[in-house]
């Protein structure tokens, strides 16, 4: 079957109606990725999602980062990290980092279970689309990869000043940062919208 | 996968830029998940130029002020990014300076220089290596939001050490303009089309051949 698609680099017509089970298209002429085709992505994207929800809410239950020295010591949890900045008089600043690292994750972790439960079980929800829209919006707007970097290079500058111990928390982080981005990374553009089109016009 | 020789523009038909579905131009909103239909993105030079130019005067304040103060025992010390940079090999760590001089310096100059050629090098059809170019831009929009980490590195320092006279972490106002430096060039890079530079490529080739 002939299906085309025109590339978001170039804008070159390209068929990707015959892809094999796991292997990727893209653009012949300027080389950006198109489509990749699997044939149980939703099941892993709802997987992952869950994973990450679970993890997600580990880590924002326990402390993060602990800091002594002297004897004085200071807990850091992901929650209250950003209200620091609140306080120190930035608001803007600490709304814009709570978002980026908890809050845009965890709507689209919540948006990616609404769709992909409703795709995988064939189910019509009136949500679909905007669910999918706001996925696609959002989803260049979390940084979770940047502030386990972040973390990381915060512990070696203040490892000379005192003793930094990682909680639980922080792990629960990592952890959800890798189910996090594969989750994403699993749910492809076009064939998300293939699929929602099928179930649509489906009678 | 076959490559047809044509491209969505020369038959009539635009590609939604949420769903990918193609729909005649004459559309205003796709038929398949009903966002605004453009055939390129709207005015996408002038909001991309316009972008980078506010970023570039957002990272003078970025770098000249202090985005961190150190008060120890009451001695408080500023520090700018490259003052961070220069601080963190002084204790050894080149790893990590290496990190943040990649991240916070490399990555936002880089990135406003690209997208400063590639508005420059649509309109000129001479320059060849279209696909270099775009894959200079695909990299470009990559690695934008990975000058984030100075901000979260702060933002962590912060809310971590406060511990009463002894030692306190507080943010500078640079802290402000990087993030704007860092947002400014993310949504610069969304607006940007490369689909541009490629027409004119077709453009000249159709005129070429007539």
């Amino acid at each position: 079957m002939s299906e085309l698609i025109a590339c978001h680099g170039c804008d070159l017509l390209v068929d990707v109606g015959d892809l094999e089970n796991g292997s990727r298209a893209s653009c012949p002429r300027c080389g950006h990725f198109l489509t990749r085709f699997q044939r149980d992505a939703m099941s892993r994207v709802l997987a992952y999602a869950i994973a990450a929800i679970i993890l997600l809410a580990l880590a924002c239950s326990f402390s993060f980062l602990s800091f002594s020295s002297s004897g004085l010591e200071s807990i850091m949890t992901l929650r209250a990290a950003p209200g620091s900045l609140w306080r120190y008089g930035m608001p803007e600043l600490a709304i814009m980092v709570a978002a980026f690292i908890i809050y845009i994750p965890a709507l689209l972790l919540l948006l990616l279970v609404s769709i992909s439960i409703p795709l995988l079980f064939g189910l019509r929800a009136p949500w679909l689309r905007f669910a999918t829209r706001s996925v696609f919006t959002l989803q260049n707007w979390a940084m979770v990869e940047v502030f386990i970097i972040g973390v990381i290079v915060s512990l070696v500058k203040i490892a000379a000043m005192a003793t930094v111990v990682l909680g639980i928390s922080f792990w629960a982080y990592a952890a959800f940062s890798v189910c996090f981005t594969l989750a994403l990374v699993t749910l492809d553009r076009y064939q998300c919208w293939e699929m929602i089109e099928a179930l649509e016009t489906a009678q | 996968m076959n490559a047809n020789a044509s491209t969505a523009a020369a038959e009539g038909l635009a590609s939604c830029h949420v769903c990918c579905k193609l729909a005649p131009t004459t559309e205003h909103n796709c038929p398949r998940c009903g966002a605004a239909l453009h055939l390129r993105s709207s005015n996408s030079l002038q909001r991309t130029l316009a972008l980078l130019i506010t970023a570039s005067i957002l990272y003078i304040p970025a770098n000249l002020y202090p985005i961190m103060i150190t008060e120890a025992l009451g001695v408080a010390e500023f520090s700018t990014i490259l003052g961070g940079v220069v601080l963190l090999v002084k204790l050894g760590s080149i790893p990590v300076a290496a990190v943040i001089f990649i991240a916070s310096v490399m990555v936002p100059l880089s990135k406003l220089v690209a997208m400063f050629y590639l508005v420059w090098s649509v309109d000129r059809r001479h320059l060849g290596g279209h696909r270099q170019r775009t894959k200079m831009y695909l990299a470009a929009e990559f690695i934008g939001k990975w000058s984030m980490v100075d901000v979260f590195v702060v933002a962590i320092l912060v809310a971590l050490v406060h511990l009463g006279g002894l030692l306190v972490i507080s943010p500078g106002i640079a802290a402000y303009s990087f993030a704007g430096v860092v947002l400014v060039t993310m949504v610069a890079a969304e607006c940007f089309d490369p689909r541009l530079m490629w027409d004119r490529l077709d453009n000249n080739n159709d005129s070429s051949e007539a």
